[in-house]
């Protein structure tokens, strides 16, 4: 309410209204007496009067400082208030837009971006898995054949040591029906080397596992 | 079939109103009426009311303005909302900056006026006031009573009226003498009246039209401005048709001044002559017709606000154009001055 005085304070002092206030004395007068002077010819009857004439200037003075500052000014100053703040708003959706789409770019790009990396591990992780399985292939078809090799020599040498078994138990197998045969003891150690060297010339168990 | 029944009806209301409930003649004053006495200060019914409307309007004013928020709401977005839309089309006629200085006077014109119009419409208008004795050509039979100890005077149903050469004159205080019946004759004069039907206030509107128009000339034009009425340069240049031009400046200076008594006519006689229409309607015709006549007078009434208000602006918008010799210019504002003048 204070600073409201101190603006009406204001108001009344400035040159201009004080300039309007005076020119409004001196409009008022000529009119005001040609009303008072005409007062006993027939336009006094339309009712002019200079107190009311004075109640209406001072009625409408006060009507227009006072709407003037309670109103007109407040309007007008919320008009500017509000055309700025929705141009400001206006720029700044602007800006927001430009952003969003800048921001909706990037988004696209990182996306793009992503799928392509994902596209490029998964390939990966397939040639990986493609490699890894040659190699466990390969592996285990190394270990396979070894196992085998290994089956194989084992069985050789079974099969060796079984011939040799087999050779030994027949060679004094063969000794003792040749002893019955003969029905002499025959020297022992000629003997064998006797059958040793019938085996040798022989061909049993010598290349046997190409033989069987 | 149903809408002859109704149209039946509301004529049948209309004859019951006109026969039985007939007022008295209403007794029409150009002039306003003392109704109360302050001293030496005669405050007329039209003062009166004035008052109320400016209260009424500074109330509004200054609630609408501390309530005023950059998103408007409630009633005072209502008010501002009217007030935005004159002012767009103030600003349409006198251009932003232009618009911006006319607005405080402009608006101020046009709403005063167009609450005051309204406000002499409300039904509580020319039917409570006091009583004058002996006054007026027509005078009704007012019946005397006593209420709750205090005198109350009223006009009763079936009304008799006296003319004035009848009637009894009292002296300025008197109190009437009665008849034995218990009444007197005289005239009611009102507490509200219309405030434009007393011509102080639309001369009062007039007057701040004219110096502000002359003001805003002065201050944009400075004293180039005094130069559309006294055009005396050719003519002191010796040139013999520079007569046209003084005589020209002298039609310009009785046109402007004369805007003084053509704004107060204009107003003031719309408004006196609806009111004076309203009396009589209702005198003749007290139900359903008169209606009519209201809704004509509230047209009538924002009309003359808005005309009032606006050839104010436009006066102001020519009185700071530049004139000079520039002849396509003086027509246009001429074009717009008729136009406006003509709008009405």
């Amino acid at each position: 309410m204070t600073h409201h005085l101190r603006r009406l304070r204001g108001v009344a002092r400035s040159p201009r209204t004080g300039a309007v206030l005076v020119g409004l004395a001196l409009a008022a007068m000529p009119a005001v007496v040609g009303a008072q002077e005409e007062e006993s010819g027939g336009i006094a009857a339309l009712g002019f009067s200079l107190p009311g004439l004075v109640a209406q200037l001072i009625n409408f003075t006060i009507l227009l400082v006072l709407l003037r500052l309670f109103l007109w000014n407040p309007i007008l100053r919320l008009l500017d208030e509000r055309k700025k703040r929705i141009e400001e708003g206006l720029a700044r959706s602007e800006q927001a837009a430009t952003a969003a789409q800048a921001s909706e770019e990037e988004a696209r790009r990182a996306i793009e971006q992503a799928r392509a990396e994902g596209r490029e591990m998964v390939q990966r992780s397939q040639e990986t898995a493609a490699r890894l399985r040659e190699e466990l292939e390969a592996q285990a078809r190394a270990e396979a054949s070894q196992l085998v090799a290994r089956a194989r020599e084992e069985i050789a040498l079974e099969r060796q040591q079984a011939i040799q078994q087999l050779r030994s138990e027949f060679a004094d197998l063969t000794i003792i029906a040749a002893e019955r045969v003969v029905g002499q003891s025959l020297d022992r150690p000629a003997h064998q080397r006797l059958i040793d060297e019938v085996l040798v010339s022989s061909d049993f168990g010598a290349d046997g596992a190409t033989r069987n | 079939m149903r809408w002859l029944l109704i149209g039946l009806g509301v004529l049948a209301f209309m004859i019951v109103g006109m026969v039985f409930v007939g007022g008295p003649p209403p007794a029409i004053i150009v002039a306003p009426e003392a109704v109360f006495h302050w001293g030496p200060l005669d405050v007329t019914n039209t003062m009166f009311t004035s008052w109320l409307v400016v209260g009424f309007l500074l109330l509004l004013g200054f609630f609408v303005g501390r309530n005023l928020s950059l998103v408007p709401s409630g009633f005072s977005g209502a008010v501002e909302a009217a007030v935005v839309a004159f002012y767009g089309i103030v600003v349409q006629v006198a251009g932003e900056k232009n618009g911006r200085r006319f607005f405080p006077l402009v608006a101020t014109i046009f709403f005063f006026i167009l609450i005051s119009n309204y406000a002499g419409l409300l039904p509580v208008n020319a039917v409570i006031g006091v009583t004058e004795p002996g006054h007026g050509a027509t005078q009704a039979v007012f019946q005397q009573t006593n209420l709750a100890g205090a005198d109350v005077a009223y006009i009763p149903f079936t009304p008799d009226t006296v003319d004035e050469a009848d009637a009894h004159h009292f002296e300025e205080g008197e109190t009437p003498t009665l008849d034995e019946d218990g009444t007197f004759s005289g005239i009611l004069a009102p507490y509200l009246r219309s405030v434009m039907t007393d011509v102080n206030a639309p001369l009062a509107i007039a007057i701040f039209s004219f110096i502000f128009v002359e003001y805003w000339g002065l201050s944009t034009l400075g004293i180039g401005y005094l130069g559309k009425f006294f055009s005396f340069g050719r003519l002191l240049r010796g040139n013999p048709m520079g007569i046209i031009d003084a005589f020209v400046g002298l039609l310009e200076l009785v046109s402007e001044l004369s805007r003084i008594i053509s704004f107060t006519f204009r107003l003031f006689g719309n408004i006196f002559a609806g009111e004076v229409l309203l009396l009589m309607m209702t005198f003749l015709v007290p139900f359903v017709l008169v209606n009519v006549f209201y809704g004509l007078e509230l047209f009538v009434g924002l009309i003359q606000a808005f005309v009032f208000a606006m050839l104010t602006l436009v006066f102001a918008q020519t009185a700071v154009s530049h004139h000079g010799g520039d002849d396509s210019h003086g027509e246009e504002h001429g074009a717009a001055h008729t136009a406006a003048a003509e709008g009405h």
